[in-house]
């Protein structure tokens, strides 16, 4: 069961920020990407996946939602023909994670399969600077008084602070550093997909995950204040509708409610395109609605392709 | 009636069943369909950098094999575990490096885990039993493949040898395919390349086959039939690409009465996750049936190698005898286009 974005951001001590943050924006605007002449093909990746990736009429979502997925992280990996640095990325399916942390006396844990995970050789630079870092100590959390902010979590009795067996890669492996998660909710009916409040809140609390144990793992178990903040991005999506997010670790001192917190940058409910007619919708021998892709959106695209850059170009 | 059908090509062949119309040349050739040399694109280095293309290769098979935790493979899913995930990661990653040599790669669109299917006649037979008995039918086949990973692209790959030329005979074979046993029952009529009519990338560049845990080598060895070891290489190498270029043939309008008036070429790669064979097919004829093929002189053909390992052994986080004319053969599949670019 999960919490909304509002409850995560307490679980994760973090401060909210609506949109994306300049670093990336800066990168959806940047005429020197090329960006513009993508829009055609991802165009056509999504006619592929929506449309003609099947013999039969039309595909399922359960089909439909990785290609998309598929489609897209292949035009952004074919960046790398203009950016050599690219190719020191590579994806993980599949990945398992498991993080603890405590909050206010109440220890938290975060497990299970985080979807699939795109490592780096190199980390993300901060996005956010050190005065807007320190800015967050005048912050307060939102809390949810009466209600616990643990509501509908799952009570679990932990004996083993399990945090050896939470990294999915062993030693020594080169791309060791977090850089997107990404979720894809490919479920057919549905009510066993998250509702876009449910996956954002998802994706923060992986996103945190992710970036504690890299923090666990380069700086030890101390809970303190980050010198290099750790940014991981999260990008969900059921095939339509994106979420798009970046979050920051400044701190790994999370007991208390008190100084510099962490920071999520988000931007929600993104559509690629408005809709994927695969048969032409005729009225009285009219036809309404013709087939194929309408309402594209291409900078839904743009942020995909700007978060998927970030940090190498 | 007997028609018949094609099981995935990927089927134990006691001999070799050829793709109708196939001529295969002898398993030592190299594929012809790349040059020795790689081309270079106008302003690009003359050379691939081999050792950075080699240590994407290592890295993508320590992350499958070593460095990520995985859970222990399904009973006789071997394939998934491993060698699956390790050829996906490493033809993206190649194929994404590669593109800034080869134009046509960076149009390409990266297929997982399609649907091939290809339906037609060829040779006759008598029915036996029913109120038809004893009427000429021509015989039905059906290929529905679906290879691990495929690249489309939107421009055709050039062809290899000219369109009329004499290539030899094709073995003669008398029974029915079924009795093979082969092509046993015939479902549904399908033409397929992968992607609808509508897709503008609708030609194929190369398919990458894996070979399933029941026809891996170990039980080849154990039972003695090492000899059988490139058949089954072979097999899904032609009827594979049969499949893929005669459907690429039917989208642009050709079909056994209208036959083709240029050759159609892809490549496939078979591989188990180890070993790699290299295949090229150019299909020069559709006209098959028993009417069409009559008068018809042209052959299709399909180069290809036996199948040589990539490296020996993963062990402690490193790749042990890693042999780079595996990764360059692979490289020069993947920079395969026409001369125009």
């Amino acid at each position: 069961v999960f919490p909304g974005v509002r409850q995560a951001q307490w679980l994760t001590k973090t401060k909210l920020v609506e949109g994306l943050p300049p670093a990336v924006q800066g990168l959806v605007d940047n005429p020197a990407l090329g960006l513009q002449e993508l829009e055609e093909r991802a165009r056509h990746m999504v006619s592929h996946a929506r449309l003609w990736d099947t013999a039969e009429v039309a595909p399922r979502r359960e089909r439909y939602c990785p290609m998309l997925f598929e489609n897209l992280i292949h035009i952004c990996r074919l960046m790398s023909g203009k950016y050599p640095s690219l190719s020191k990325r590579m994806l993980a399916r599949n990945c398992r994670i498991a993080a603890t942390w405590e909050r206010e006396s109440i220890l938290l844990q975060v497990r299970g399969l985080s979807g699939i995970l795109m490592n780096s050789k190199t980390p993300i630079p901060p996005v956010a600077s050190k005065e807007e870092i320190l800015a967050t100590k005048e912050h307060v959390l939102e809390t949810f008084y009466p209600i616990a902010p643990t509501i509908d979590l799952q009570e679990v009795n932990v004996y083993q602070e399990l945090n050896d067996t939470g990294q999915c890669f062993r030693d020594g492996y080169p791309y060791s550093h977090p850089h997107t998660l990404f979720f894809l909710e490919s479920a057919n009916v549905r009510t066993d997909r998250f509702r876009p409040e449910q996956l954002r809140a998802k994706m923060l609390m992986f996103a945190f995950g992710n970036a504690l144990e890299r923090s666990k793992a380069l700086h030890g178990n101390d809970p303190k204040v980050l010198e290099q903040p750790i940014v991981v991005q999260s990008i969900g999506t059921d095939g339509q509708l994106f979420q798009f997010m970046v979050f920051q670790l400044n701190t790994t001192d999370l007991v208390s409610n008190d100084g510099v917190k962490n920071l999520v940058w988000i931007d929600s409910d993104q559509n690629l395109y408005e809709r994927a007619q695969c048969v032409p919708e005729v009225k009285k021998k009219v036809v309404t609605k013709p087939a194929g892709i309408s309402g594209f959106q291409p900078d839904t695209f743009k942020k995909f392709l700007a978060l998927y850059l970030h940090g190498t170009v | 009636p007997e028609p018949g059908r094609a099981p995935e090509p990927r089927a134990e062949p006691p001999a070799a069943v050829e793709a109708p119309g196939a001529v295969e040349a002898s398993g030592d050739g190299e594929a012809p369909g790349a040059a020795k040399a790689p081309e270079p694109a106008a302003g690009a280095a003359p050379y691939p950098d081999m050792a950075e293309l080699r240590s994407l290769a290592c890295d993508a098979l320590l992350q499958e094999s070593f460095y990520q935790k995985k859970k222990r493979p399904f009973l006789y899913r071997d394939q998934d575990h491993t060698p699956g995930p390790f050829l996906t990661q490493l033809v993206s990653t190649l194929a994404a490096s590669l593109s800034g040599r080869n134009p046509l790669l960076a149009a390409s669109s990266l297929d997982l885990n399609p649907e091939v299917n290809y339906y037609w006649h060829h040779g006759t037979e008598v029915v036996v039993h029913g109120h038809r008995k004893g009427r000429v039918d021509p015989v039905r086949f059906q290929i529905d493949d679906n290879p691990h990973l495929q690249i489309r692209v939107p421009k055709q790959l050039p062809e290899v040898v000219p369109l009329e030329s004499d290539l030899g005979d094709v073995p003669v074979i008398d029974h029915k395919p079924s009795k093979l046993p082969l092509f046993k029952k015939q479902y549904e009529n399908k033409v397929f390349i992968g992607s609808k009519v509508a897709d503008p990338c609708c030609y194929g560049h190369t398919q990458f086959h894996l070979l399933p845990d029941k026809l891996k080598r170990e039980r080849f060895i154990r039972e003695r039939l090492e000899d059988q070891i490139e058949v089954v290489y072979r097999s899904n190498g032609i009827a594979s690409l049969f499949a893929w270029t005669a459907a690429q043939a039917m989208y642009q309008g050709f079909w056994n009465e209208a036959d083709v008036t240029r050759p159609f070429v892809s490549q496939a790669v078979v591989t188990d996750g180890k070993y790699f064979a290299f295949f090229c097919y150019q299909l020069n004829t559709l006209a098959l049936t028993a009417e069409t093929i009559k008068n018809n002189p042209r052959k299709n053909i399909c180069w290809g190698t036996d199948s040589k390992p990539l490296y020996d052994v993963v062990e402690d986080g490193n790749v042990k005898g890693f042999n780079d004319e595996v990764l360059l053969q692979l490289v020069h599949f993947l920079l395969n286009r026409p001369k125009e670019l």
